[in-house]
């Protein structure tokens, strides 16, 4: 894929991007690695082709929705109402699927209800200037509650037969459709990111917001954009994850807040915004699927791997912000 | 620890030495091998022009930056202040360029602070007539006319400032049982009007009585009045050491830029006659803002450079982010090359063809972070650097870039260089490469030259020159004024926020400084912190005389 080549190998490509980032890369592909050698040598069943392919189908929704959060971040804002939009989502298309005849169609209304609830956090932040945590935390409840009462507390299942095929088949033997759609969907973020006006500004009001305003450039308009750009990946991927789980409940969406956050953070991305960006974040996404299906194998309980994730977070935020500090100091 | 450094033979009379004093910032020396003595009861002044490292040798000497090497000494013991707090305890005070006065408590609890403890009881209950009479004693002592149990904020700035370089001065010494004070002012004095002037020279007297004064001020005559000797700092070294007597402005202006002030230092001899039918370019009607600045008119015609000058509260910052729609006016319009009177606002006048370079450069400016071809394109990515799609000209960029780079010679090697690690100046021609790639029509500047070394300075200087012989429209905002009556064509004077004068600075006949700061300064005596009436009346543009 010539766009991977070109994100892994930027320093001939890209004359523009700071070297500082392109070392700093190494350390979570560094970290995959050791993963890999690590979960192989002690479970016999994780370097398997069959195992692979389940990481793939697990970390593939966890990729689409974090894509959007990665540009929200890069902008030097954060969304906490992914995991609420996913719910929201999930629920409602369900219900859709199930009382209309949408058919395929579903795929679509996901994508827009996904858009909307994002330009609705977009608005409130921007226009009504609540600092973003604020006002994502209070959707995430809105959204949540929403959600809640259209399932009514229940796990409603989809009848269309055929309908998950969209997310388990394989169009690639071995690749789940699902991991295909984020890896496709990741090549586009990328070069949203790399190649166009949308992805400049989200570096630009992450390194330095009110210079980009006294330059000019809509901040407003383009932090709404990013927040939509998030809400339409996040409703994408809860449909694909309706499609792959057979069912929307309660509980869908619930682990994604952490889960997105930790890899967008730990790929790299900085939560003071302006550095990083989406080819980073498919890395992070790597380490966080890889660490979930290592622990389940070797039978690591539940609770222990929300201990172990809560550290690898904090532990990527340390040591991304020692790096900044060295390069300022020096 | 401080006060167990060596006890070296003590040089009578020697109340201060410094040695040595070096400081760089990534990779630009601010200061170098800076020495000199300060003798006891007299005042030092050190001049300089931005950036010449003044504020950096005032950061060393109270503690709040630690010098890469040298070595100081007060009354012959080593000195070495790790914080503000411990320069103060050993006896150094500074009065800082802002101030540094809280507001909303009475002035007594600002002449005291740091000191409670002296007026603890029982641990916590504080003896507030004990303080109440001891900030009496300080402010009878500094000769002002202050209640101290009013709230600071009643009081107006020119009172504040004097109130804050009372609490530098005397507070160590009625206090803290310091006898021989060692007292830093930053500019004390641009802030001050008439009255509060007199009295704050009174107190210069008493403190020289007692221990030292080191002064810093950018108004020449007021060093030559005060000082006892002063010390000369270009690009960070100290280059010449002079007694007051004997000593002019020009030759002071000598040191501080290497050279004489010839008279086309800022290009004069380039500066435009406008004809009668240059097109007005720029036009603001009845512009102002709340809490800043009254209504004002202004225009620009193209190829004019109109200088905006006052003092730090004139709000003349302000003015040029209103007029730029940075931050928009409370009301009034502006017009932009004949178009529509309109609430100003920046998106919309930078696709018409404004710039705005603004006065915080690291704030406001420049993404330290983005390199200097992504700094270059900011404000550009809308038109020039993106297609129809919104799909970015990557390859436009680097060349516009470095073009860029080689022709205002920044000097930086490469347009993929980090803005941070760019000298003040060489970023500032980043900056200001951003709006010339859209061949402005109007150029708001706000002290473009803050921070930036003489060289850059007059490069700066001579594309400002270009652009208006380009006929762009400019509209120069700086405290530097040396560089307002230079460049300008003609200069407007504002005082807290009113228009108070405008003066035409032709090639020919370009008004003093001292002329200007009369215009800036506050001109009658007030009631206790009642703003008074101004009494310089608005100068007719067409009247020769004032323009000498």
């Amino acid at each position: 894929m010539s766009v991977e080549a070109d994100t892994l190998s930027p320093p001939a490509r890209h004359p523009l991007r700071l070297p500082r980032l392109d070392k700093s890369l190494w350390l979570p592909i560094a970290v995959v690695a050791v993963l890999i050698a690590f979960f192989s040598a002690t479970t016999d069943s994780f370097a398997t082709l069959r195992n692979f392919t389940a990481i793939s189908g697990q970390a593939g929704a966890l990729l689409i929705v974090c894509l959007g959060g990665t540009f929200v971040i890069l902008m030097g804002s954060i969304d906490l109402s992914v995991g609420a939009i996913v719910l929201f989502v999930a629920a409602a298309s369900v219900k859709l699927l199930n009382l209309t005849g949408v058919g395929g169609g579903v795929l679509f209304v996901a994508a827009g209800i996904g858009l909307l609830l994002g330009l609705f956090n977009g608005v409130i932040y921007a226009y009504g200037r609540i600092p973003s945590f604020v006002a994502t935390l209070g959707t995430l409840s809105i959204f949540s509650g929403l959600a809640l009462q259209i399932l009514e507390g229940r796990a409603i299942q989809f009848d269309l037969p055929g309908f998950e095929e969209i997310a388990i088949g394989q169009l690639v033997p071995r690749l789940p459709n699902i991991a295909l759609c984020a890896l496709v969907a990741w090549a586009l973020a990328v070069l949203i990111a790399t190649r166009t006006r949308f992805g400049r500004y989200m570096y630009l009001i992450g390194g330095g917001e009110t210079v980009a305003r006294t330059a000019g450039i809509p901040v407003r308009r383009y932090k709404i954009y990013a927040f939509a750009l998030s809400g339409l990946l996040t409703g994408i991927g809860a449909i694909l994850m309706v499609a792959r789980l057979g069912a929307a409940g309660p509980s869908i969406g619930q682990e994604l807040l952490l889960n997105s956050l930790a890899a967008i953070v730990v790929g790299g991305t900085s939560l003071a915004g302006g550095v990083g960006g989406p080819h980073r974040t498919l890395i992070g996404v790597l380490i966080i699927a890889i660490l979930d299906n290592g622990l389940n194998l070797l039978g690591v309980t539940q609770y222990s791997q929300m201990i172990v994730k809560g550290v690898v977070v904090i532990a990527a935020v340390l040591v991304s912000r020692e790096r900044i500090l060295g390069a300022i100091v020096k | 620890m401080t006060t167990s450094g060596p006890l070296l033979p003590a040089a009578p009379g020697l109340l201060f030495e410094a040695e040595g004093l070096t400081k760089h910032y990534g990779p630009n020396p601010i200061l170098q091998d800076v020495g000199f003595a300060v003798p006891r009861n007299k005042v030092v002044s050190f001049v300089g022009e931005n950036g010449a490292g003044k504020s950096t040798l005032f950061n060393i000497l109270s503690g709040i930056v630690a010098p890469d090497a040298g070595r100081m000494r007060i009354g012959g013991v080593a000195y070495q202040p790790r914080d503000y707090g411990e320069a103060t305890r050993r006896g150094v005070a500074r009065v800082f360029q802002e101030q540094s006065l809280i507001l909303n408590v009475p002035v007594y609890e600002n002449l005291l602070i740091g000191q409670e403890a002296r007026f603890a009881r029982l641990g916590q209950v504080l003896d507030r007539p004990a303080m109440i009479a001891a900030a009496e004693r300080i402010i009878d002592d500094a000769g002002l006319d202050v209640d101290v149990r009013r709230r600071t904020g009643d009081y107006d700035f020119s009172k504040r400032q004097s109130i804050e370089i009372a609490r530098a001065c005397l507070a160590g010494i009625h206090l803290a049982a310091i006898d021989e004070p060692v007292v830093l002012l930053d500019e004390p004095t641009s802030a001050l009007d008439r009255r509060d002037e007199e009295a704050f020279f009174r107190l210069v007297a008493k403190i020289r009585a007692r221990g030292s004064l080191l002064f810093v001020s950018h108004r020449l005559t007021e060093v030559l009045d005060v000082s006892d000797v002063i010390y000369v700092l270009k690009d960070g070294r100290l280059v010449a050491e002079l007694a007051p007597g004997g000593t002019s402005e020009a030759d002071l202006h000598g040191y501080m830029v290497g050279r004489e002030r010839a008279a086309d230092y800022y290009y004069e001899r380039r500066q435009r006659v406008l004809a009668p039918a240059a097109p007005v370019v720029l036009q603001a009607r009845a512009l102002a803002r709340e809490g800043a600045f009254e209504p004002i008119d202004l225009a620009v015609r193209a190829g004019e450079i109109v200088g905006i000058g006052g003092l730090l509260d004139s709000g003349k910052s302000a003015l040029g982010k209103a007029v730029a729609g940075v931050d928009p006016p409370t009301s009034g319009t502006v017009s932009l090359d004949g178009g529509p009177d309109a609430q100003p606002d920046i998106g919309r006048f930078v696709r018409q063809g404004l710039g705005y370079v603004p006065a915080e450069r690291m704030a406001e400016g420049l993404i330290a972070d983005a390199s200097v071809a992504w700094n270059i394109s900011l404000a550009s990515g809308a038109d020039l650097f993106s297609n129809i799609l919104g799909v970015w000209r990557r390859r436009r960029e680097i060349a516009i870039a470095e073009h860029y780079v080689r022709s205002l010679a920044i000097r930086s090697a490469a347009a993929d260089v980090r803005a941070a690690r760019l000298s003040g100046g060489n970023q500032q021609k980043a900056v200001l490469a951003r709006w010339l790639c859209r061949e402005p029509k109007v150029l708001v500047l706000d002290n473009p030259t803050r921070g930036v070394d003489a060289g850059a300075k007059e490069e700066i200087y001579r594309l400002v020159r270009d652009l208006a012989d380009k006929g762009v429209a400019i509209l120069l905002i700086t405290d530097e004024l040396l560089e307002l009556i230079g460049l300008a064509n003609r200069i407007i004077v504002l005082q807290r926020g009113r228009r108070v004068a405008e003066v035409p600075a032709p090639a020919s006949a370009k008004p003093t400084e001292r002329e200007l700061v009369a215009l800036m300064l506050p001109q009658s005596g007030r009631a206790d912190g009642v703003p008074g009436p101004a009494v310089a009346d608005p100068v007719d543009p067409n009247e020769p005389e004032l323009a000498r």
